[in-house]
C-alpha cells in the first residue's frame, strides 16, 4: 500500500505542499551545502536500498526524506542533528562497527567529513515530504451533511391511494413509491409459495409436505403468523442467520495467506454466532461482545466465557505469518480489525484511509490511525505467531485465551496429557535456549500433534501497554508522521457531542463498542436492518450492503430504512422482531408474477412491485437435498474436523478430510469447515464468498460448472437415489409418487400435464434402463478416491495399526519420494513402492520404511499387514466399480435428479 | 468469434414450438426487454483499443529460475568472478563470491541474442524472444512472490491476472473455460488462479492433466450414457421452459437453461480438447511426448496450443523445481531439458498455424537468483531485485534484450517492475491497465493498483 507517494523531486517543485517549518528556515548556504555535498551522495549510494522509489527500506531505514533520516530504522536514529557521534549513520560510514555502509565500499574520507559537518550544522534537510502529505484537506463538518451520517428519524407514513393494500407501516412506504412510478403491486403469492419462501428465508430449508398441507388447510387469519413464529423458534433459524453473519465476519478455520495453518477452535465462535441468533441476543449486545467481550461485566463464568469467545470476531483475520517486516505485521493486523469492524458494522471502508485520506468519504487518515491505536493496544490471540526461529512451531496455546472454569483436558487421560504437554513445553524451552535446531523442531512438532486443550478460545485481550499510533505516511510503518490519539471516526457524531473517553491504560475497545451501538450512531442500526432486508428480498434498500459511503448506492427507500432502523432500536435491537415485522408485511407476500406494464416501466423491480426470484445459496441447496433424501442430521457436530488437524499441518493443496466432509457428513452446511485458499469445490462453484474479507452480499452466477455439478456429481445422484428409495416405500401409486416428489422439492402440486410428462419420463427411463443402457463402471469415483494422500494414509495406517500423525505422514512421503520420485503425483507409483512389477512385495524397501516409521526392524507381521492392505485395496476398488442400482428405483432417482436440477428449484419464488 | 450455437434465437424457436404463434409474437416483443437485462458475462467484449494479441500463454517456472545461466548473459559476472558481493533483501543481507555462469551462452539467430546452451531448441527462436533482463519484484519469498506474480498484490486476496483479462475481454469459445491453468504449484494455492472479488465466473479453471483423470470435476457422468442424460436434460428444460412461459421474462431461468446446454456441450468439448492422442505422430514427437524427459511438459505445451486454437483466452502452464540453492548444474540442466524442446515446439507449431502473431507468450518465475554462489559454487540464492522473464509473440520486439543487472544482481538499467509487465500484457490485449477497473469495497481496483507502466521500448 505504498501508493500516492510523490517522487521527491516533484514535491520540491511544488513548494506549496511544504507547510511545516523546515525548508523555509534553512539558510541558503546550508541548503546549498546539502544539495551539493549530501543529496548527490545519498542518491548515488543509499537510495537504492533505502528509499520509497527503490521500494525497499533495508533495516526499516529511509534516507530519502528528512523524517526517515531522523526517525531511523531498526537500529535507531540515523542522524541526530548537531551530534555527530549519536546516530547510526556516521558509525556506518566510518566503518566503526559491524555495520559498514555503503556495502560496495567505504566512501572517500572527504565525503564522510562532509556528512559530519552537515550533522554539526543541524542536518538541515529540505526533503520534507511526509508531513505535508498528512495535512488533511477533508472538511469533516461538511461531510456530516451526507445522508448516512445523519441520525435516522422516523417519518410519518406516506399517503397512498390504495388504502386497502397495506398491512402495516412497511407496506405504506413501499406502495407510495410504487404508485409514484405509476406501477401496481401484483397479486399475493399462493400459500404454497409463501410457506416455501418463509421457510427458506428463515431456516434455509424447504417446508415438508406435511407443513405445507397444514398451512394450506389452516383458515385461522393468523395462520401465516403462526408459521413465522414456528420458524423463528426453530433451531434451524440460527443456523441460517448465523451463516449470514459468518459471511460478514469473514469466518474461516485457517489463517490463510502464505502459511495456511489451522485455527483449531474457530468453531467456538461459529457456534456462539448461531446461538446468539437463536436466542435473539439483542444486536447491540452482540456487537459489544464481539468488539469488547473480554471487558464487559458478567454474571457468571459461562457468560464470561461466551463474551470472550465473541471476541473471536476480531481474531479470525487472514494474516501472513511469513511477513518479514516486523513493523508492518502489527499494522496489518490492526488494519484487518479496522476493516472487518467498520465494513461489517458500519458499512464504511475506513481501511481506505490507511495510506491517504479517504478518496470519497470524509474519513481523514488521522481517524484511521486513531482506530489503529485502539487495535494496536489490543492483543491478538489467534494461537499462531509470526515466523518463529528454528522451526519451533507457529502454534502456541499461550497465544490463545483461556476460558474460565473449564478443565484443559477431561476424561481418563487428562492427567497424562497434562503432564506430557507440560514436559514437552519445558523441554522445548530448554532446546530453544540451547539453540538446538533439530530438537526444537521435533518437540514443536510433537506439541502441535497433541490434542488441543479444551479450555482455549480465539479472541483478543488488552495489550500489556496501551499505545497511540503515529500516522504511517503512505501506509508505510517506517515513515512516521503525526501522532494521533486513540479514538473513532469523527464524522459519525456531531462535533460537540461528548464521546466515550478512553483512559490512559485502556485500549479503547470498550469505548469503541459503546460508540458503535450508541443510539445516536447513525450507521449501526441502519446497516443491520439493511442486511436483514437484503436477506429477505434479495437486495438491500441500500444495494451495496457493505458500503453506505458515497461510492455505495443510495437507498431506494430512505424513509423506510430510517423507520426500520429506529424501530429496531426501540424494540431492543431484536433481530427476530425485525424479521417478523418484515415477513408479515404484504410486500413480503407478493407473488413473483410477471406484469408487462410494470416491467416496461421498471424491469429491475427495485421498487418491489413483485417478489424477486432468489437463487438458492449453496448451503440451502445442499441442505435441501439432505432433507429431502431424509439424511439430514439435525445435530450440531461436536467441534469441527479442523479441531483435530495437527497444528503443524499446512493447508494449501487441499485436504481430503475436509473435502469428504461436505459430501459424506450429513450435518447442515453451516458446519462444513471453511478453509481459506481452499474453499471446497462444491461451495466455490456456487459462489460461496471468499472468506478473507467481509461479504454481506454473495455473487449470484449461473455458470456451466454449476450445471455440471448438478448433472454429474455423485453427491446429487446419491441423494436422488436415497430419496427415491424412500419414495417407493412410502407411496403406492406412481401418480402419487410424482406428486409427493414435486411437493418435497418444489413445495407445490404438479399440474396434470406435469404428472403426465413425469410418468412418461419414468416409463421411458425404465424402458431404456432395461434395454439400451449398459451398466457403466463408476470410473470417476474410483479415480477420485485413488489419490496419493488417501492411499498413503491408508497404507501407513495399516502399518502402524493406528492413524498416523501429520509428521509421520510427512516423513513417510519424504522417504517415498526419495525412493520413488514420482510418488507425489501418482498412486501407481506409490503402489510400486510396495510391490514390484511381478506383484511381489518389495521387502527391503518396506523394511526400511517400517524402521523409519516405527523405529524398529520390520517383523513378519508388518509384511502381512501390508499384503493384507494391498489385497483389501484391490477388493475395494472392485466394489466401488460395481454397477448402479437398476430398475424402477433408478428411474425415480432420475426424476428427483431432474427436479433438483430445475430452475424452479435453484431459483425459488 | 465462435459462438455457442445455442443462441437466444434457437432457444426461442424451441420454446415457442409448444404454445403457438400468439405466444411467440408476445415473446418476441419481450426479447428487446430481455436483452437489456440478460448478458452472458463471458461473451467476447470490445477491448479499449486495437489489440495486438488475442490470448496469453503464461509459462510459469516456479522456484525462481536462475537468469545467469539461462537468458541473462551478464559480463559483469566474468569480470568480477570470485569477488565478494552483497545484497540487502527484506529477508536480510546475503552475500558471497560472484559465480560466473556455469553454462555457456551462444550467440543465436540473426539478432545474435545470447541464450544459454541448456536451451538448444529455444536458441532457434532467438529472434522472437524479448528478454526482460531488468525485472524486479517486491519480495524474495516463494509463496508471496508467486501470488504477487499472479495478482500484483501480496497483502490482500486479489484477482489473478487471467481473471482480470477474462473480465475485460470475455472469451471466444463458450464451450470451454476462458481461463485455464494446468499444474499450478502448491505455493500460493488457489490464489494463483482465483477471482477474489470479481464474480466467480472469471476464476481460472484448474485442469487436471494427469492421464486418466477427469480434466474438470464432474465433467463426465459415471452412471448415465449421454443419451440417457440428454433425455433427462430435455425433461428438465421442459420444466424450465414451463416456468419461463409463466414468468415470461426471467433472466435467471434463461441463464439456467443456457447453462445446461453449455455444460452438456462442455462434456464433449473439454475432454476433446484435452485428448492429445488425436494429434498426429509427428506433432507429438515435435513436443517430445515420445520421450520420458519431455513428456509431461510437452503434453502441457501441446494442450496449450490446442486451447489457443480453440479460443481460450488465458492459458497457464506450470513447471516446478527451479529453486537451485544447490546442485545448480545438474538440476538446471534437468529443468531446462524438460521444458526446452516443448516450449520451442509450441512456438514452432503456433507459427505454422499462424497463431503466433496474435498470441503472447510469457516465460518466467516469481523472482531470480543471486550473482554470488551458495553451497560450494553449485547454487545461487534468492534475488528479487534483478531477474529475467521473456515475452514472445504479437506486438513484441523479438531478438532484443531490455534491461541490465549489475554485479550484485540488482537491476540497474531499464528496470521493469512486475506491475509494468502486467500493464504491458494488458496493453497487448488492447486493455488500458488504468481503465480496467472493478468497483469493490468502496473503490475501483486494478490489476496494477496505482502502479504500472507499459514497456513501450519492448514493443513493436
Amino acid at each position: 500500500m505504498k501508493q500516492f507517494l510523490l517522487p521527491v523531486s516533484m514535491l520540491l517543485m511544488a513548494p506549496v505542499f511544504v507547510v511545516s517549518a523546515g525548508a523555509a528556515e534553512i539558510e541558503p548556504a546550508q541548503l546549498d551545502f546539502f544539495e551539493k555535498k549530501i543529496r548527490p551522495v545519498l542518491a548515488k549510494n543509499c537510495y537504492m536500498c533505502h528509499s520509497a522509489e527503490a521500494k525497499t527500506r533495508m533495516g526499516g531505514l529511509s534516507l530519502d526524506t528528512k523524517q526517515g533520516m531522523r526517525n531511523g530504522g531498526q537500529r535507531g536514529h540515523a542522524v541526530v542533528p548537531g551530534d555527530v557521534d549519536a546516530g547510526v549513520l556516521m558509525a556506518a560510514l566510518r566503518h566503526e562497527g559491524k555495520l559498514k555502509m555503503p556495502p560496495m565500499g567505504k566512501l572517500p574520507a572527504g565525503v564522510i567529513e562532509d556528512f559530519a559537518s552537515w550533522i554539526r550544522m543541524g542536518a538541515p534537510d529540505p526533503r520534507e515530504v511526509d508531513i505535508s502529505r498528512t495535512q488533511s484537506t477533508i472538511d469533516v463538518e461538511k461531510g456530516r451533511g451526507y445522508w448516512a451520517f445523519q441520525a435516522p428519524e422516523k417519518a410519518g407514513f406516506p399517503a397512498v391511494r390504495g388504502v386497502a393494500w397495506p398491512r402495516g407501516a412497511i407496506d405504506h412506504f413501499i406502495l407510495a413509491k410504487i404508485e409514484e412510478k405509476g406501477l401496481r403491486p401484483v397479486s399475493d403469492a399462493s400459500r404454497e409459495a409463501l410457506i416455501r419462501r418463509a421457510s427458506y428465508d428463515l431456516t434455509g430449508l424447504p417446508p415438508t409436505p406435511a407443513e405445507i398441507a397444514a398451512f394450506v388447510a389452516d383458515d385461522d387469519e393468523r395462520a401465516f403468523h403462526k408459521v413465522v413464529d414456528r420458524l423463528l423458534a426453530s433451531e434451524r433459524f440460527g443456523e441460517r442467520w448465523g451463516r449470514h453473519w459468518l459471511d460478514v465476519a469473514r469466518y474461516a478455520e485457517t489463517i490463510g495467506r502464505t502459511r495456511n495453518l489451522p485455527f483449531p477452535v474457530a468453531w467456538k465462535y461459529r457456534d456462539y454466532v448461531i446461538d446468539a441468533f437463536n436466542a435473539d441476543k439483542p444486536y447491540d449486545e452482540f456487537v459489544r461482545e464481539q468488539i469488547a467481550g473480554d471487558l464487559l461485566p458478567y454474571r457468571n463464568r459461562s457468560e464470561r466465557n461466551e463474551q470472550q469467545i465473541a471476541t473471536g470476531f476480531l481474531a479470525l483475520g487472514a494474516h501472513d505469518l511469513n511477513e518479514p517486516d516486523r513493523k508492518l505485521f502489527p499494522m496489518d493486523v490492526a488494519d484487518e480489525m479496522i476493516n472487518v469492524t467498520t465494513r461489517s458494522m458500519l458499512a464504511l471502508s475506513v481501511g481506505c484511509a490507511r495510506c491517504h485520506d479517504h478518496k470519497f468519504d470524509p474519513i481523514p487518515t488521522k481517524d484511521y490511525y486513531s482506530m489503529a491505536g485502539i487495535f494496536r493496544s489490543s492483543e491478538l490471540r489467534d494461537g499462531l505467531r509470526l515466523r518463529p526461529r528454528f522451526n519451533s512451531g507457529y502454534f502456541r496455546i499461550q497465544k490463545m485465551v483461556t476460558l474460565d472454569g473449564v478443565p484443559d483436558y477431561s476424561g481418563e487421560e487428562a492427567a497424562e496429557l497434562r503432564t506430557k504437554r507440560e514436559r514437552l513445553w519445558q523441554e522445548l524451552l530448554v532446546a530453544e535456549e540451547a539453540r538446538d535446531r533439530a530438537k526444537t523442531r521435533k518437540l514443536a512438532r510433537e506439541l502441535g500433534d497433541m490434542p488441543v486443550p479444551e479450555n482455549l478460545a480465539m479472541g483478543v485481550v488488552e495489550a500489556e501497554q496501551a499505545v497511540d499510533c503515529q500516522v504511517n505516511v503512505g501506509g508505510d510503518p517506517h515513515m512516521l508522521g503525526d501522532e494521533t490519539k486513540r479514538g473513532f471516526v469523527q464524522v459519525l457524531f456531531p462535533k460537540d457531542r461528548a464521546l466515550p473517553q478512553i483512559g490512559e491504560n485502556e485500549s479503547g475497545r470498550l469505548q469503541l463498542a459503546a460508540w458503535l451501538v450508541d443510539r445516536e450512531n447513525p450507521m449501526t442500526a441502519r446497516v443491520m436492518v439493511n442486511r436483514v432486508w437484503s436477506h429477505l428480498f434479495g437486495r438491500g434498500i441500500v444495494k451495496t450492503v457493505d458500503n453506505f459511503g458515497k461510492i455505495g448506492s443510495p437507498p431506494t427507500h430512505p424513509e423506510l430504512l430510517d423507520y426500520l432502523a429506529v424501530r429496531f432500536m426501540e424494540q431492543g435491537w431484536s433481530v427476530k422482531n425485525l424479521i417478523r415485522e418484515i415477513v408479515l408485511s404484504r410486500t413480503y407476500r407478493l407473488s413473483t408474477d410477471f406484469d408487462a406494464a410494470n416491467f416496461e416501466i421498471e424491469p429491475d423491480n427495485t421498487l418491489l412491485w413483485r417478489a424477486n426470484r432468489r437463487r438458492l445459496e449453496v448451503e440451502a441447496l445442499r441442505d435441501s437435498l439432505l432433507l429431502i433424501s431424509g439424511e439430514m442430521s439435525a445435530e450440531r457436530p461436536a467441534a469441527s474436523p479442523v479441531h483435530d488437524f495437527s497444528r503443524n499441518q499446512l493447508i494449501n493443496t487441499g485436504n481430503k478430510q475436509v473435502e469428504r466432509w461436505e459430501v459424506e457428513e450429513t450435518y447442515r452446511s453451516v458446519y462444513v469447515p471453511v478453509i481459506r485458499n481452499q474453499v471446497n469445490r462444491f461451495f466455490e462453484t456456487f459462489d460461496f464468498p471468499e472468506p478473507s474479507e467481509t461479504h454481506g452480499a454473495r455473487d449470484v452466477t449461473t455458470v456451466a460448472t454449476q450445471a455440471l455439478f448438478l448433472m454429474n456429481s455423485d453427491f446429487v445422484q446419491a441423494h436422488a437415489q436415497t430419496a427415491a428409495e424412500r419414495l417407493i416405500a412410502g407411496e403406492k401409486s406412481d401418480a402419487e409418487r410424482v406428486r409427493r416428489a414435486f411437493r418435497q422439492v418444489l413445495s407445490r402440486e404438479p399440474t396434470e400435464a406435469e404428472v403426465e410428462k413425469s410418468l412418461a419420463f419414468i416409463a421411458s427411463t425404465a424402458e431404456a434402463l432395461r434395454s439400451e443402457e449398459q451398466p457403466r463402471r463408476r470410473q470417476s469415483r474410483v479415480k477420485a478416491e485413488e489419490n496419493v494422500e488417501d492411499w498413503l494414509f491408508a497404507a501407513v495406517t495399516a502399518l502402524l495399526r493406528r492413524q498416523p500423525t501429520a509428521s509421520e505422514m510427512t516423513d513417510a512421503m519424504d522417504y517415498m519420494s526419495e525412493q520413488q520420485p514420482d510418488a507425489e503425483k501418482n498412486v501407481r507409483d506409490v503402489k510400486r513402492f510396495f510391490v514390484n512389477n511381478e506383484g511381489n512385495l518389495r521387502r527391503r524397501q518396506i523394511g526400511e520404511f517400517v524402521e523409519l516409521l516405527l523405529g524398529r526392524p520390520a517383523t513378519p507381521r508388518d509384511f502381512d499387514e501390508i499384503a493384507a492392505f494391498l489385497e483389501d485395496a484391490r477388493r475395494q476398488a472392485r466394489r466401488r466399480g460395481a454397477p448402479m442400482v437398476r430398475g424402477p428405483q433408478e428411474a425415480w432417482a432420475r426424476l428427483y435428479h431432474a427436479l433438483f436440477s430445475s430452475a424452479e428449484f435453484r431459483y425459488r419464488g | 468469434m465462435i459462438h455457442s450455437d445455442f443462441s437466444r434465437r434457437n432457444f426461442l424457436k424451441s420454446a415457442t414450438a409448444g404454445f403457438g404463434y400468439t405466444a411467440f409474437a408476445h415473446l418476441a416483443a419481450q426479447e428487446a426487454l430481455r436483452a437489456k437485462t440478460f448478458q452472458n458475462p463471458l461473451l467476447p467484449k470490445q477491448p479499449h483499443f486495437e489489440p495486438k494479441v488475442k490470448r496469453v500463454i503464461f509459462l510459469f517456472m516456479q522456484g525462481a529460475p536462475t537468469q545467469h545461466e539461462t537468458f541473462d548473459y551478464n559480463l559483469e559476472l566474468e569480470k568480477h568472478a570470485g569477488q565478494k558481493a552483497e545484497m540487502n533483501l527484506s529477508i536480510g543481507k546475503q552475500g558471497g563470491k560472484i559465480l560466473p555462469p556455469v553454462y555457456k551462452f551462444d550467440r543465436c539467430g540473426e539478432s545474435g541474442l545470447p541464450i544459454s546452451e541448456v536451451f538448444p531448441h529455444l536458441q532457434q527462436h532467438a529472434d522472437d524472444l524479448c528478454l526482460l533482463n531488468g525485472m524486479h519484484t517486491d519480495t524474495p519469498a516463494h509463496p508471496q512472490a508467486s501470488i504477487f506474480t499472479h495478482t500484483g498484490n501480496i497483502t490482500f486476496v486479489r484477482p489473478s491476472m487471467g481473471s482480470w483479462i477474462v473480465y475485460g475481454l470475455g472469451t471466444e469459445n463458450q464451450d470451454l473455460p476462458g481461463f485455464v491453468t494446468m499444474n499450478p504449484p502448491p505455493v500460493g494455492g488457489a490464489a494463483l488462479y482465483g477471482s477474489a472479488f470479481l464474480p466467480a465466473t472469471f476464476q481460472g479453471t484448474r485442469l487436471n492433466i494427469d492421464p486418466g483423470e477427469e480434466p474438470i470435476g464432474n465433467i463426465r457422468n459415471a452412471r448415465m450414457s449421454l443419451e440417457a442424460q440428454r433425455r433427462q436434460i430435455d425433461f428438465v428444460q421442459d420444466l424450465n421452459r414451463g416456468l419461463l412461459e409463466k414468468n415470461e421474462v426471467d433472466n435467471q431461468v434463461e441463464g439456467v437453461i443456457q447453462s445446461y446446454e453449455l455444460a452438456f456441450k462442455m462434456q464433449k468439448a473439454v475432454p476433446n480438447v484435452m485428448d492429445i492422442s488425436q494429434e498426429p505422430e509427428h506433432v507429438r514427437a515435435l513436443y517430445g511426448i515420445d520421450d520420458k524427459v519431455t513428456r509431461d511438459f510437452g503434453a502441457q505445451c501441446l494442450l496449450a496450443r490446442r486451447m489457443a486454437e480453440a479460443g481460450v483466452r488465458f492459458i497457464e502452464l506450470g513447471h516446478r523445481g527451479w529453486d537451485q540453492h544447490n546442485k545448480l548444474r545438474e538440476r538446471l540442466k534437468t529443468n531446462a531439458t524438460a521444458t526446452d524442446k516443448p516450449i520451442a515446439a509450441l512456438m514452432t507449431d503456433l507459427k505454422q498455424r499462424g497463431l503466433m502473431q496474435d498470441t503472447l507468450i510469457v516465460w518466467g518465475g516469481e523472482f531470480g537468483r543471486s550473482t554470488f554462489e551458495q553451497n560450494n559454487g553449485d547454487g545461487r540464492r534468492h534475488n528479487n531485485r534483478g531477474y529475467t522473464m521473456w515475452m514472445a509473440g504479437g506486438g513484441v520486439k523479438g531478438g532484443i534484450r531490455h534491461g541490465r543487472c549489475d554485479a550484485t544482481g540488482a537491476a540497474v538499467e531499464n528496470k521493469v517492475h512486475l506491475h509494468d509487465l502486467h500493464a504491458t500484457m494488458l496493453h497487448l490485449l488492447g486493455l488500458d491497465h488504468k481503465q480496467l477497473t472493478y468497483r469493490y469495497a468502496g473503490r475501483d481496483f486494478r490489476l496494477t493498483d496505482v502502479h504500472g507502466r507499459v514497456i513501450r521500448e519492448a514493443l513493436v
